[in-house]
């Protein structure tokens, strides 16, 4: 497997910053791409780096990362926590209002059509924003935790990392069905 | 031949042009004529020989059948993706080859593709280089709309090879831009947008330029929609006007120029008259048409980019782009005085408009050029792909392997495995696009995964989807044992197809379709009718009063027109699509009121 905090000269920390990692990619790119004179290394180096900064900048991808460079067996929870379970109840309910006025929006081919819909597409794309404030702030709180893991390191304790890992992943799904709905709205 | 040598090409729907970089600067080269913008025109003559460019454009209106104009439109595009109204629209006719790509017929046994058609426009373009730069080229960058999938970027890279040039790169349009505008600035950090609004393709790109590095963020665009519609949408309009029906391909083409001198005239002055002198028949045709009119006619169409900015936009917050320095205008179509009021009220930001409309991606291109032949130095370019990639999934699902906006070039692997014992290999569709179920995105093609025999569950392939600088697919498996890479081939699936049997598909849907195009006509509009009908009656019972009276009179007119047309059982279907349009513009108000009302209430 490829360390892709190797890959951009990155120390192998949790708790890496965008910045950082946007930094690290473009001096690697500005020297490594194939455009650039003198450059050596080819297109696949250059998709390598591009790989490594996406896996990085995600907190998600990043923990998923790093816990895949330490063990080898071990998979995420792939079950939803009860703490989690209400919120998926709500987002559902949202996305499919959402969804329904999508819908009705697209079929509609006048103007004046979409415009009797806008009142519930305002009151749709308010609810999913709402939802997906509560989405960032719970990835917030599991991000926070992150520092834990790095200073304990020990095996056992990256039961509770995965754990995590398994509901990070969860939210990121359901951040991304938002954010599609969002879009969707927009372009109605 | 300079064998160094690269030039870049704007390839536009109606227009192109060829540069080069001379001396670190990028420059645009002229033909003998000492013109820059080269009309994207074919014309094929009957005595067989081949007229392009300005040549060509002689023959639009005299001989629009053998005339090939906008053929951008069509490249690398399935025939079954055009809409009744992309067909009735075109200047010259449309059919389908067996395996469903876009073929032009010129007469009964004859016929172009749109590859065939830009390969001749390609080919006047590098002759024009040939003779500014007086030696030979075989080397270019070309630039395509930033929305371009992958078949229409394979497509515009098959042309440039029948028309002799090696691509050295497939670049996006509204980086070309960015490049052009960026050059002399490489010591500032910026993040800009590019609003490139063309004759036929809308794209807009978000990019960082940080110490010569140009990083396009995201991008969003519409490959059908620029100068081209604003130009059918007021052409239908002077055909409502002046109240004539039922046009040959001839007067369409008149009125079509018309229109396109409508639009120009009126970016400059407020009124302007249309002449139409012994149009039929001896009768003429005279209207006067205010910069009103065209702007109530271009707004929905401009309406539409409107929301591809906010998607654009949205996704660069998503990766951490919030401000913009500058809004840039390239395209012949910002020339449009709506368009650049309307950004400036959208967007809070005053256009940039530094960059030679219908010049910046050709310097770009040639920057770009400059860059790969060494010309240019201390400027690279990382692009993003902008459709995600995925391949068809249980149910018929799109399941994305490489997501739009991803930084390229880009990688993704997969792993396969047999499903039962001895399997001897398995299909996969390979999908670009944005939905969720597989069939409503472009389908790239098929690969076949092969298996060594084994038990089920035991032969593994991992592939690699690749999208390279081009922003083209590849797609490799590695054998694990010897490291080497094997290419898979993307099948077009539809030229599996027996040929016999497409080819009775598509004569009987094209009978099947002429026997009953009223009665289609008829429905689309009835739906269109019993859509707007209700519409009218909720929207003025909520906001009815703060119409003016002449507003309601003519909703009123329009409405009851409709009404009556449809009861009449005439099913007399342009009449009723006329009475549906008739009513759709007066109600234009009506909608922004709504919209303003719901907007009034949440706050």
């Amino acid at each position: 497997m490829k360390n892709y905090f190797a890959t951009l000269n990155l120390p192998e920390s949790l708790s890496l910053e965008t910045e950082a990692v946007d930094l690290a990619w473009r001096s690697a790119t500005l020297e490594a791409h194939p455009d650039a004179a003198d450059a050596e290394a080819g297109t696949e180096h250059s998709a390598d780096l591009n790989l490594a900064r996406a896996s990085l900048s995600d907190p998600v991808q990043r923990l998923e990362h790093w816990l895949d460079l330490r063990t080898s067996e071990a998979s995420s929870d792939r079950s939803i926590q009860p703490e989690l379970m209400d919120l998926f109840t709500e987002i559902h309910s949202k996305l499919e209002a959402a969804d329904s006025v999508i819908s009705r929006l697209q079929q509609s081919s006048t103007a004046l059509a979409k415009a009797l819909l806008t009142k519930e597409a305002i009151a749709a794309q308010l609810g999913v924003q709402n939802m997906m404030r509560q989405i960032q702030l719970l990835k917030g709180q599991i991000t926070d935790q992150f520092p834990e893991y790095e200073i304990q390191g020990d095996l056992d304790d990256f039961v509770e990392a995965y754990r995590n890992l398994g509901q990070l992943k969860f939210l990121k799904k359901w951040e991304q069905q938002c954010q599609t709905r969002l879009l969707s709205l927009l372009e109605c | 031949m300079n064998e160094e040598l690269i030039i870049g090409i704007d390839l536009g729907t109606t227009n192109s042009l060829v540069g080069v970089v001379d001396s670190g600067f990028p420059i645009i080269l002229a033909d003998s004529e000492g013109d820059r913008l080269i009309p994207s025109a074919v014309s094929y003559r009957p005595d067989g020989s081949i007229l392009t460019g300005r040549e060509a454009m002689r023959f639009r209106q005299i001989d629009p059948e053998r005339t090939i104009t906008s053929v951008k439109r069509f490249i690398g595009r399935p025939f079954s993706q055009l809409g009744p109204e992309e067909l009735s629209a075109s200047d010259y006719p449309l059919s389908s080859t067996p395996g469903d790509r876009i073929k032009i017929p010129l007469d009964e046994d004859s016929s172009k593709t749109p590859v065939e058609v830009s390969a001749e426009i390609l080919s006047q373009l590098r002759q024009v280089a040939a003779a500014a730069l007086e030696t030979e080229v075989s080397r270019a960058v070309i630039t395509v709309p930033a929305y371009f999938s992958n078949s229409q970027r394979e497509a515009t890279k098959k042309a440039a090879e029948a028309a002799g040039l090696t691509v050295e790169r497939i670049l996006n349009e509204p980086t070309a831009a960015a490049l052009a505008y960026g050059l002399d600035k490489l010591e500032e950090n910026q993040t800009v947008a590019v609003y490139d609004l063309g004759g036929g393709t809308f794209d807009l790109s978000v990019l960082q330029m940080r110490e010569g590095l140009f990083e396009v963020i995201s991008t969003a665009g519409d490959t059908q929609l620029g100068g081209d519609d604003i130009d059918r949408a007021v052409a239908g309009h002077l055909q409502r006007r002046l109240e004539i029906s039922n046009l040959t391909r001839e007067e369409s083409a008149t009125i079509l120029t018309r229109a396109r001198e409508v639009k120009e005239a009126l970016s400059d002055r407020d009124t302007h008259t249309v002449r139409l002198p012994f149009f039929r028949e001896d009768r003429s045709f005279e209207i006067e048409l205010t910069r009103a009119d065209l702007e109530s006619v271009m707004a929905p169409i401009i309406e539409r980019t409107h929301s591809i900015c906010r998607r654009a936009f949205a996704e660069a917050e998503n990766k951490g782009a919030y401000t913009l320095d500058h809004l840039i205008l390239v395209g012949g179509s910002t020339r449009i005085p709506l368009v650049r009021e309307r950004i400036s009220a959208w967007f809070e930001i005053e256009p940039d408009l530094s960059q030679h409309p219908d010049e910046a991606v050709a310097l770009g291109a040639a920057i770009q050029a400059g860059i790969l032949c060494g010309r240019v130095r201390g400027v690279v370019l990382v692009d993003v792909t902008p459709l995600s990639l995925g391949i068809e999934t249980f149910g018929g699902l799109m399941n994305v392997i490489i997501p739009r906006n991803s930084t390229i070039p880009a990688k993704a692997g997969e792993l396969f495995t047999n499903a039962v014992a001895n399997q001897e290999s398995i299909a996969i569709r390979v999908l670009q696009g944005e939905r969720e179920m597989s069939r409503d995105n472009w389908l790239l093609g098929e690969i076949e995964i092969p298996f060594r025999p084994g038990a089920k569950g035991s032969a593994r392939v991992g592939v690699q989807f690749a999208i390279d600088q081009n922003g083209i697919l590849e797609v490799l498996t590695r054998n694990t044992e010897t490291g080497e890479d094997h290419v898979l081939e993307i099948r077009d699936t539809a030229v599996d197809v027996e040929d016999a049997k497409v080819e009775r598909m598509v004569s009987e849907s094209i009978d099947h379709a002429f026997d009953d195009m009223n009665e289609r006509i008829w429905t689309e509009a009835r739906f269109k009718s019993e859509e707007l009908l209700p519409a009218v009656d909720s929207a003025l019972e909520l906001v009815g009063d703060r119409l003016s009276i002449d507003d309601l009179e003519s909703i009123r007119t329009s409405a009851s027109d409709v009404k009556r047309i449809l009861e009449s059982g005439l099913k007399d279907a342009p009449d009723l699509k006329a009475a549906n349009l008739k009513l759709d513009e007066a109600t234009q108000t009506l909608a922004a009121l709504l919209v303003e009302a719901a907007f009034e209430q949440e706050s």
